[in-house]
């Protein structure tokens, strides 16, 4: 039986690590190292990989360095100019670790090819220089323990071997030198100091000297970089500063350099440890642990003339600077972050300074007029830089360049008090479109008139009392050129008239036609503030109001039109009674709310795209929201950064034009088939932090623009230049112009003439979690007849987020589908449940697409459990899969304790409890039953409802006074129909509990369970904590032993257990079920470190992963685990593991492990021959010794 | 809310402050010595790689507290300068280098150390493969500075990182001591690859001359095969010791642990001495960080009064390193 596994072989699919080298061939090529495997990157047009190859088989790549054959001397390939010259042919060099290989690449055929074997040394490789002498090619190779060799680089025969006096650690190292005879070492040691020696140097007992120590860092340092042409020397270290030494000209006949280096700059920029530094002739670059690449100037003092910002957590780990070509004077920057993400920048040569000039200061506009500024507006679209400003003495002035204009004048009435908005209207069969502005006062008047003209205008009456808002909106029911205007009086009443504006022989005119008002519900504070006219559905408008409610209303097909002669009628008191009466009853009620969602701050925007609303509020959150059967339904809530609670609106990074057209396409087509699966669109946040107005990217976690404007603004506009590209949208929004009033002046964050686009981002590469991936789920797999096969996982990592991943095996493409950022903690455990998959694939086999449908649950720290539904599908179009994520329900354990009113006064005294593991206990349509394992030692029971989206605690134990590392379940079926759910528990004292669940399958309560307090079975299975359990999958029908469950568990001790368990549900008559061990197999040591990911197969196979960066295949046979096969793992720190077979009529299976990084593995079935031979072709090795002879070279 | 976070999800890290132990890792040597038995007997410790000093803090409360009219001398060595211990004399120099083995048998008036510990871990730079390698490169050192001062028979605890390559760790001290186990006290966190390597009955190959020139140097085994099976594989058994009755690390325990004494606030026993990152965190403190809008000319004039401050430190540590 096991003898069709036995020739299973392993290889790895998709790999995503961090990236921890880079470099530049020139200007047209980006070379990066990734775990072990080099790829290329071609930059022309648009960028793109072209080639992958593994190079380093187990050694991480920390070094790449390309050279040129047949070039005289040791001049680097970037130092040649290669302007005239696309295309390249040359040997590339690539180590990590103790590993070296020669690799050559073709641009014109763009591939990689591996030159002989992997070299591998005895130490670590810090550094290698190459050196030309005929007829091989020598490598001078600066090793770990402060010594370098010279290395023939194609046979690895070493030539000579110097080491130095100091016999240190170093954690970097440079070699810098025209030849080996005159070459001089820099080594940044374990004791912080920079150390400078040369094997030509002063001999103490056959060792070298050092010659020049430079001290001054007071971390150790990671990077080293050396400026030729001005002898300087940049060092990044730990202590999160940049140090810039003076230390003239290394090698040849200069030695070491000057006798007293002296150390230029200090550097301090960076939030968190600095790795990577880089020198050009002009600048230096900088790039650590916070996330941000710095680019430093050399005029004035040292400052940061940009920052490249976009990587998650974790920070940069590879920099590479080109130092461009003489035509197109700008070069690129390149960050690889520890999330594997790779992101370029064009960065401008000259244009940079002029630039600089323009951010430094803001400019103050230059108001000039009667009164304080307090409303400020932008006027028109595209080039028109117009501003519109209303004051406290009731005027309105308008500025173009720099003159300012008085065009309008309210009178006492509008005094001390206006609110203003401007929109833009379509004359009434005409192009030509004009700007039309709106101003209220304290006596509930309204002035409608042109911008153009002044004098065109409209004197409208909103109530009695003071206007608090006024609103420009779309005319409903789609008419062109309509528009509408709502003006919130002060009786919770928001009245609203259509403007139009004709022409006739006279010139223009506004028309006004009153619509009945809006009744907003009770509150103190009773006014819109946001409103939008919905465009797919005929006369629909959804508003949001100060109170943070949002209410939808419909207009009648009838209107009842309140004539204006009415409203004349003011001065008897008995017709004043009966015009109230009139309001009231023939006022428009919202026919779906949502109340006070957005917190007591208020409603600050609302808005639609592609048939989904976004609203954003106060409390920092943007909600998104559809309208289904008339009701207001909010699918997911995003929140901006940390700090940034005063969200006002969100732009939206979509396509303009053609695309726009075929994106409404899209959207009908899947209304006609009643899908419900519209994703979301890419949006960024703009808001205030602190004092700072801020666009926020919650897709990238990334801020775009930051302006010093002081803090709480009520009046500001933001001008957004106009851009196709979406990549380079959310770039071009760092060019646009905040205008904002500050102590009575107008203010602008930078000129509105400006059009400088100098700086340029690509993504290369998306990055997943920065930080660790800490577990995994897999959801299915998506494919059609025409496009590849996607499988698609869920992860969780310690960046507190959830990740929705899609992977293609075939092609390595690794797509996030959608980041969920509601955890406020780690996400530690994740399960999945697949709904409707039967019934979706069977409606959909004429369109020939599947769909997955799951309910996700995320579980972490902070006692934290999420519930999302995600249907994800493939997009015809593209060929590219697609999420819509709506979120059901969320629980937290201290809820209550957050919610009260004096909680900063006490210490709050319960644990601060982490989810641990989570199980599907019960799946049925009506609710979902988890069991998750709890760090405060206790098990609960949890029931999650998805039509009433809530979550209940149902039961929950402390029976093991212990961290409850592990849970898992299984329900059993006896041949008379009884029904019996088992819960497993493992612990940190390596305890393996069972659980009786049968009662809650009978149980109707909602609310709580009695549930047992204690388990009816333990035993102990290891030394120390149990890391995972895996359950196998039910029997097949064909065996004949019943009710037995088999049992795996990995420990901390790196022990593998396998349990055989025999249930007797003979006696469940009796109330309680017995539990007979048939056999206990252990392995122990299966791994070398805990054993943290484990899944079976099959009953007869077993995967099993480890930090020990090994995935193990085993053998489950009858008389024990045998195994199969060893896999290295490029994932350290591995933390989890899935396994699943694989459909379709070829078999196999495939295995992700997830940890620093995500690899995914595929077994398949192959003649044993065959596997051997491909293992020879690319996993050849040789092994570099060098003895103590050598050394007196 | 935030301070007592931490005394929540770390119950050893309570109890370290309650104890006055510099650190929760003190834990770890004593729950080690109540499996081994490791300062029984002992008059002269090595504590390598020591700041911030919870081991030697043990080793002084331990092994002086024991026996009060026998001589006991403890050496504590490390790059960083450490907060002085009674009864504990500190050496701040390079693991790596000779002069310090000789200066610590010079502490020890010509004789051996009964006892080496070490619980070094390196800067963690978050890339796995360079920080398991520079803890086992430290472990290597510490191996090799025991050669020089550990007598015959005498026993070596330190800290490993049970990572991609461990086993070629446990070859290289299988080769020094009769007995070598792998063990994991209590207060290490389960969901910590590290562990401890305790290494008993030093006794070198025959003929082994010391010899600090030439550091170990690691050397290469199959990746894949030898690890489950074969002759070279290096099988060190793996222990967790310590009873079940103390504290989880791993679990959340309420701040009320006991009904009868009321919770209170400890501040840390000794924070870090000099930390690398204090100048940047100062600086960050006066808003002083270059940033893209802002010229950094006020920086340079804080980093000149920072400097001063610092360079009668640097004085101080530049004859030490000479020396």
């Amino acid at each position: 039986m096991a003898s069709p596994v036995e020739s299973a072989v392993v290889k790895s699919a998709v790999l995503v690590a961090p990236i921890t080298a880079l470099e530049f061939l020139g200007e047209d090529f980006l070379l990066t190292g990734e775990g072990p495997i080099l790829s290329v990157y071609s930059l022309q047009a648009s960028p793109k990989k072209c080639a992958s190859i593994n190079v380093l088989q187990n050694y991480r790549i920390h070094g790449i360095r390309p050279y040129k054959k047949h070039q005289s001397g040791g001049i680097p390939f970037s130092g040649a100019s290669s302007a005239s010259d696309n295309s390249y042919k040359g040997d590339i060099i690539v180590f990590g670790g103790k590993g070296v290989r020669l690799v050559s690449f073709e641009s014109e055929g763009q591939c990689l090819k591996l030159i002989g074997p992997l070299l591998e040394l005895q130490d670590w490789v810090l550094d290698i220089h190459c050196f030309k002498r005929q007829p091989h090619s020598l490598l001078g190779i600066s090793l770990a323990h402060n010594a370098i060799m010279l290395l023939e680089a194609e046979s690895g025969n070493i030539i000579s071997f110097y080491s130095c006096v100091e016999t240190c650690l170093l954690y970097s190292a440079l070699m810098v030198g025209p030849n080996w005879d005159s070459v001089v070492l820099v080594g940044g040691t374990v004791f912080n100091q920079l150390v400078l020696w040369r094997p030509a140097g002063t001999k103490l007992s056959g060792q070298s000297q050092v010659e020049r120590r430079l001290l001054g860092h007071s971390g150790v340092i990671f990077s080293l970089c050396y400026l030729q042409e001005s002898g300087w020397l940049a060092s990044a270290s730990d202590d999160r500063s940049v140090r810039l030494w003076s230390v003239g000209t290394l090698g040849g006949d200069a030695g070491c350099g000057k006798e007293s280096p002296t150390c230029l700059r200090v550097l301090y920029g960076h939030q968190a440890r600095v790795f990577c530094v880089k020198l050009t002739p002009s600048r230096l670059f900088s790039a650590g642990e916070d996330g941000a690449c710095l680019l430093w100037e050399w005029g004035g003092e040292g400052k940061v003339g940009c920052a490249f910002r976009g990587h998650k957590s974790g920070g940069v780990r590879a920099l590479a600077v080109s130092e461009g070509s003489i035509s197109c004077r700008a070069g690129w920057v390149a960050t690889g972050g520890a999330d594997g993400g790779v992101r370029l920048w064009r960065v401008a040569e000259g244009k940079k300074i002029s630039e600089e000039t323009q951010e430094e200061t803001q400019l103050d506009l230059g108001f000039r007029g009667h009164g304080c500024p307090k409303v400020v507006r932008l006027v028109g679209e595209g080039e028109s830089n117009a501003i519109l400003v209303c004051t406290d003495q009731g005027e309105v002035c308008l500025s173009q360049g720099d003159i300012w204009d008085v065009i309008w004048q309210g009178g006492s009435e509008f005094q001390s008090y206006c609110v203003m908005e401007v929109a833009s209207i379509q004359v009434q069969n005409s192009d030509c479109i004009v700007q039309v502005c709106a101003v209220g006062n304290l006596n509930g008047g309204v002035q409608v008139f042109l911008v153009g003209q002044p004098g065109v205008g409209v004197f409208l009456r909103a109530g009695e009392g003071k206007v608090h808002s006024v609103l420009w909106v779309k005319g409903l029911f789609g008419e062109s050129g309509n528009v509408c205007l709502l003006a919130s009086g002060s009786e919770g009443l928001v009245y609203r008239w259509t403007i139009n504006v004709t022409e006739d022989k006279s010139g223009l005119h506004i028309k006004e036609e009153a619509l009945l008002p809006f009744l907003l519900p009770p509150c103190a504070k009773r006014w819109l503030t946001a409103a939008v006219t919905l465009s797919q559905r005929n006369g629909f408008c959804l508003c949001g109001d100060r109170r943070g409610s949002l209410l939808l209303y419909m207009e009648r097909e009838n209107n009842d039109r309140i004539n204006e002669g009415e409203e004349s009628r003011i001065d008897s008191q008995d017709q004043e009674t009966e015009n109230r009466q009139t309001e009231l009853v023939s006022s428009l009620s919202p026919i779906s709310t949502l109340y006070g969602v957005h917190g007591k701050q208020g409603v600050t925007s609302v808005c639609e795209y592609q048939d989904l609303c976004y609203s954003t509020g106060r409390d920092g959150s943007v909600r998104i929201l559809t309208v289904e059967e008339s009701t207001l339904k909010v699918r997911r809530v995003h929140r901006a950064c940390k700090g940034m609670d005063w969200l006002e609106m969100v732009l939206f990074l979509g396509s303009d034009g053609p695309e726009r057209m075929l994106n409404k396409t899209i959207v009908k087509r899947t209304n006609d088939t009643g899908r419900e699966s519209i994703a979301e669109a890419r949006f960024v946040m703009v808001g205030f932090h602190s004092v700072h107005f801020v666009i926020w990217d919650p897709h990238r976690q990334e801020k775009l623009l930051s302006v010093t404007c002081g803090g709480g603004h009520r009046s500001w506009a933001f001008k957004r230049p106009i851009s196709t590209h979406i990549d380079t949208q959310t770039q071009a929004l760092r060019q646009g112009t905040l205008v904002f009033i500050k102590q009575g002046a107008v203010m602008a964050s930078r000129s509105l003439m400006s059009t400088d686009t100098s700086v340029n981002g690509h993504t290369l590469k998306e990055g997943l979690h920065g930080r660790g991936i800490s577990c995994v789920c897999h959801l299915g797999s998506l494919s059609g007849d025409l496009s590849e096969l996607w499988e698609v996982f869920v992860t969780g990592g310690e960046d507190t987020t959830v990740g929705v991943l899609a992977v293609c095996p075939q092609s390595g493409i690794v797509k996030v589908l959608a980041v969920l950022t509601d955890h406020i903690s780690i996400v530690r455990a994740l399960a999945a449940i697949r709904r409707g998959d039967m019934n979706e694939r069977e409606r959909n086999n004429g369109m020939e697409t599947s769909v997955l449908s799951s309910l996700v649950f995320s579980a972490g720290g902070r006692a934290q459990l999420q519930c999302y539904r995600l249907l994800i599908h493939l997009d015809e179009q593209q060929s590219q899969p697609i999420c819509q994520v709506t979120q059901i329900a969320g629980h937290r354990l201290d809820e209550q304790w957050e919610r009260k009113r004096n909680r900063h006064k006490t210490v709050k005294m319960d644990p601060e409890t982490r989810y641990m593991s989570i199980a599907v206990v019960q799946n049925e349509s009506e609710g979902v039953l988890l069991a998750l394992g709890c760090s405060d030692g206790a098990v609960r029971l949890f029931s999650v409802n998805e039509s009433s989206r809530s979550v209940d605690v149902l039961w929950e134990c402390f029976y093991h006074q212990r961290c409850v590392l592990s849970v898992a379940t299984c329900k059993l079926e006896d041949s008379q129909g009884r029904k019996l759910l088992l819960l497993f528990s493992a612990t940190t004292d390596g305890c393996i509990s069972v659980w009786d669940l049968t009662a809650v399958l009978n149980s109707k309560a909602s609310v709580s369970w009695q549930g047992p307090s204690v388990p009816f079975f333990s035993i102990p299975v290891h030394q120390s904590g149990v890391n995972t359990l895996a359950l196998s999958p039910r029997t097949e029908k064909g065996q004949t032993e019943d009710n037995v469950i088999s049992l795996a568990s990995g420990g901390d001790d790196g022990q593998l257990s396998l349990l055989r368990i025999k249930i007797d549900q003979a006696e469940q008559e009796n109330g309680v079920a017995s539990l007979q061990l048939l056999s206990h197999w252990s392995i122990p040591l299966a791994h070398s470190s805990p054993l943290t990911g484990l899944c079976l197969l099959s009953p007869a196979l077993l995967a099993s992963t480890s930090p020990d960066q090994r995935m193990c295949l085993w053998s489950v046979e009858s008389d024990g685990l045998r195994p199969l096969q060893v896999r290295f793992s490029h994932i350290a720190d591995a933390a989890g593991l899935w396994a699943w077979r694989s459909e379709g009529q070829e078999g196999g299976a495939w295995i992700v492990v997830c940890g620093q990084g995500l690899q995914l593995f595929q077994l398949t079935e192959k003649e044993i021959d065959e596997a051997e031979n491909g293992r020879a072709e690319g996993e050849e090795r040789k092994k570099v010794m060098f003895s103590h002879q050598c050394s007196r070279t | 809310m935030g301070r007592s976070s931490k005394d929540k999800r770390d119950i050893y890290y309570r109890l370290a402050k309650e104890e006055g132990w510099r650190a929760r890792s003190a834990f770890k040597l004593l729950q080690l010595d109540e499996e081994f038995k490791l300062f029984k007997g002992v008059s002269r410790a090595v504590d390598l790689c020591a700041a911030p000093g919870s081991w030697s803090q043990v080793l002084s409360r331990k092994l002086r507290g024991k026996d009060k009219s026998e001589e006991v001398k403890i050496v504590a060595v490390d790059l960083q300068a450490m907060a002085p211990l009674p009864g504990v004399t500190q050496i701040q120099g390079d693991i790596t280098k000779i002069s310090t083995a000789e200066e610590i048998i010079r502490h020890f008036e010509g004789e051996s150390a009964d006892l080496v510990v070490c619980d070094g871990a390196p800067d963690v730079t978050g890339l796995h493969d360079v920080d398991e390698y520079i803890q086992a490169q430290l472990l290597l050192a510490a191996l090799n500075i025991t050669t020089h001062v550990l007598k015959p028979g005498g026993n070596f605890v330190a800290k490993i990182f049970r990572g991609k390559d461990v086993t070629l760790l446990y070859s290289q001290l299988k080769i020094f001591f009769s007995f070598v186990t792998c063990a994991k006290p209590p207060s290490s966190r389960n969901s910590s690859i590290e562990a401890f390597v305790v290494c008993q009955n030093y006794s070198p190959p025959e003929g082994y001359v010391p010899n600090m020139s030439n550091p170990l140097l690691d050397h290469s085994y199959d990746v894949d095969l030898n690890q489950l099976e074969g002759p070279n594989r290096i099988i060190v058994p793996f222990l967790a010791c310590g009873d079940l009755s103390g504290f989880d690390s791993d679990r959340t325990y309420p701040l009320q642990l006991d009904s009868s004494k009321e919770y209170q606030y400890l501040p840390p026993t000794q924070p870090p001495i000099r930390p690398p990152y204090q100048q940047a965190c100062q600086l960050r403190k006066s808003n002083l960080l270059a940033k893209e809008d802002s010229p950094s000319g006020a920086l340079n004039e804080a980093l000149t009064a920072l400097d001063l401050n610092t360079k009668p430190d640097t004085s101080t540590t530049t004859p030490g390193a000479s020396e």
